[in-house]
């Protein structure tokens, strides 16, 4: 026999007592567990959208934006002898030390082409990415994947006579978020041959009205764009989306300076900051509650915990007139502590995981799947028996200090 | 030297909102040989399970001192005292104490829990004291299982299963019917005759005509401070019982 039979004896007679404080530790690890499980779903769903709804690191040559202004009058600096992005430009970006942190790197070649006498932007992409990236998009036929096929904005495909002129299509502005809500006209494309710069295309797909500057333009691939514009091997400007949760921004806007240096490397840090707030400020409030969960757990087990040694006070004279020094009765309470705080913990796990997993389509927006980890599990754990190991010190201290007399006193 | 020596032991005390101390024991002084049987006596508030708890190295005197074997009792440590009662002292409580979820091998096993011995040597140590006890067969019994001379005697045998030199009662027959307080006094009989030094509070006058020897204790003084005969002592308390 040993000192943790007697705890074990000891809490099989007191079944109810012990139920009490672990289901009190349950309780508050389970609801730590389901909020962080929940939390960490929700900001990895906002990290994952905010990776899909395009890049917030733009990178351009570095004199372009030297435009001089006087009297609202631009004076575009494409009079100096620049130096324009190239290819390789894309290939040194991925030599940055966060090269790991960058979910997306989306080069582009901007230039204006002439369709059937009519002015176009056209925008030279990986096609397959930009799509990805502008999630609000929504093509009609399909997306270009040969050398001779493009993607015409919806005013653009009107003008060019690709698709019927609008009739019954108000302005309606085109929100991101609820594009699905908005009612979208049956488009046929009636048109498919457009001559870009004396060479022939197809029109693949029409992009449905945006409301946005894409509207009026006409999408290639990268290296089509770049021989109809006669800039073979050039960039206008490359994207990079490095939007991920804690991704240093700040660092990785210095590392793409520093390998770039003739560029300009610019965070949409507006955009990227109110987001990142508003998941900080979700992870924030998670944690503080945590907090508040644990504090009302370390108070349920200290007032269950001083109520026994009370109550156990005859006990405790009993094993010090047999010879048990102070330390081995602080050793019973602790061992018991850890004992009904482990218990705690994993039943406060197990609840808290459960429900996380059950509560999740009530808080995600895009299904995204709790997926229980063993990080958090063994956060749990510990953080009850660490909980539950502090808030019995105390008591297991006062009843060691009990005086071994209380044994012969008759009551 | 004798066994057990008890020097001028005083204890007082601070009542709660009272201008002077109250005493309690006033300087208690006697000796105990090795093999005695000794019984304690004296009314409700005499001090005499005060004097145990003293004696028992359980309650620092505010003067005087405890030697016991040659060891000043109050000059250890109170961690190393703890140690001393387990390996010098057995107690037996008044309502036994038994740890109720606990079965009786494994109570009797309860001082032996911090001791280096293994699970087994723990184990056949108990075994033997419960059947030196008569207790055998009850091994897995729990206390609300066995009769109160039961528990009695498995309190005895927790006392004894360290072997202490000492074993001290309180008032072991206080609570039980008198033929299992018999039982009870015809067990620790049987000890003191093998050699077990006994020193036993009661105030039951047919208990203490067991023994070798009677201190009367009445306000915190030893009264008649020996006596040959703890049966002639018993006797003059009250006559009648002592009829052998």
């Amino acid at each position: 026999m040993r000192l943790i039979d007697i705890v074990i004896g000891g809490l099989r007679r007191r079944k109810g007592r012990m139920a009490f404080i672990v289901i009190g530790l349950a309780v508050g690890v389970g609801t730590v567990v389901a909020l962080r499980s929940l939390t960490a779903t929700m900001e990895q769903e906002i990290g994952a959208q905010l990776d899909q709804y395009g890049a917030n690191i733009v990178i351009v040559p570095k004199a372009s934006s030297q435009e001089l202004s006087y009297g609202g009058i631009t004076l575009s600096a494409a009079t100096f002898d620049l130096r324009q992005l190239k290819d390789e430009d894309v290939s040194r970006i991925k030599t940055i030390k966060y090269a790991n942190r960058l979910s997306l790197i989306a080069p582009k070649l901007l230039g204006a082409v002439e369709v059937d006498g009519q002015k176009f932007l056209l925008s030279g992409a990986q096609l397959d990415q930009e799509v990805r990236m502008k999630q609000w998009w929504q093509v009609v036929g399909r997306v270009p994947d040969k050398a001779d096929e493009l993607l015409v904005g919806y005013e653009a495909a009107q003008k060019l006579g690709v698709i019927e002129t609008a009739k019954s299509v108000g302005h309606e502005s085109m929100l991101h978020s609820d594009h699905a809500s908005v009612r979208q006209p049956e488009l046929k494309l009636l048109r498919t041959e457009l001559t870009l710069g004396g060479e022939p295309f197809r029109v693949a797909g029409v992009i449905q009205q945006t409301g946005a500057q894409d509207d009026q333009m006409i999408f290639a691939g990268l290296p089509t764009a770049q021989r109809v514009l006669r800039k073979p091997g050039e960039l206008s400007l490359i994207e990079v989306s490095a939007l991920c949760q804690g991704c240093p921004i700040d660092d990785i806007v210095a590392q793409l300076s520093a390998a770039l240096p003739e560029a300009k490397v610019s965070a949409l840090q507006q955009a990227v900051r109110a987001r990142l707030q508003t998941v900080e400020r979700l992870s924030r409030f998670s944690t503080a509650l945590s907090v508040v969960m644990l504090l009302i757990g370390f108070v349920i087990v200290f007032i269950t915990m001083m109520n026994s040694v009370v109550e156990r006070t005859r006990e405790v004279g009993v094993l010090r007139a047999l010879g048990f020094r102070k330390s081995h009765i602080v050793r019973i309470f602790m061992i018991e502590a850890s004992l009904i705080s482990l218990l705690g913990g994993l039943l406060g796990w197990a609840v808290g995981a459960l429900s996380g997993v059950l509560s999740a389509p009530w808080f995600t927006e895009t299904g995204a799947v709790v997926k229980p980890s063993l990080a958090l599990a063994l956060a749990a754990l510990a953080a009850a028996v660490l909980v539950g190991v502090a808030s019995s010190l105390y008591p297991a201290i006062k009843a060691a200090k009990l005086d071994p007399t209380e044994a012969l006193r008759y009551y | 030297m004798s066994f057990i020596v008890i020097e001028n032991v005083t204890k007082t005390y601070q009542p709660n909102g009272a201008a002077s101390r109250a005493t309690v024991l006033g300087g208690v002084s006697t000796e105990i040989e090795e093999g005695e049987f000794v019984a304690l006596m004296g009314p409700s508030g005499s001090g005499k399970t005060t004097l145990l708890t003293i004696i028992g190295a359980m309650s620092q005197p505010t003067e005087g001192r405890v030697v016991i074997d040659e060891v000043d009792v109050y000059d250890l440590s109170e961690e190393r005292r703890a140690d001393f009662r387990r390996e010098y002292l057995g107690f037996v409580f008044q309502q036994h104490h038994l740890l109720p979820y606990l079965t009786a091998l494994e109570n009797v096993m309860l001082p032996l829990v911090i001791t280096k011995l293994n699970a087994k040597e723990k184990r056949v140590k108990a075994q033997l004291a419960l059947e030196r006890m008569g207790l055998g067969d009850k091994f897995d019994r729990l206390p609300n299982q066995l009769s109160g001379g039961e528990q009695g005697r498995v309190a005895i045998a927790r006392a004894l299963v360290n072997e202490p030199p000492l074993l001290l009662a309180d008032e072991p027959t206080g609570n039980l019917d008198s033929k299992t307080g018999d039982e009870i006094i015809g067990v620790l009989r049987a000890l003191n005759e093998q050699g077990q030094t006994i020193l036993m509070v009661t105030h039951n006058p047919e208990a203490a005509g067991a023994t070798h020897r009677v201190l009367e204790i009445q306000d915190g003084v030893l009264l008649s401070e020996s006596a040959a005969s703890g049966c002639r002592e018993a006797q003059s308390l009250m006559e009648e019982v002592c009829a052998d």
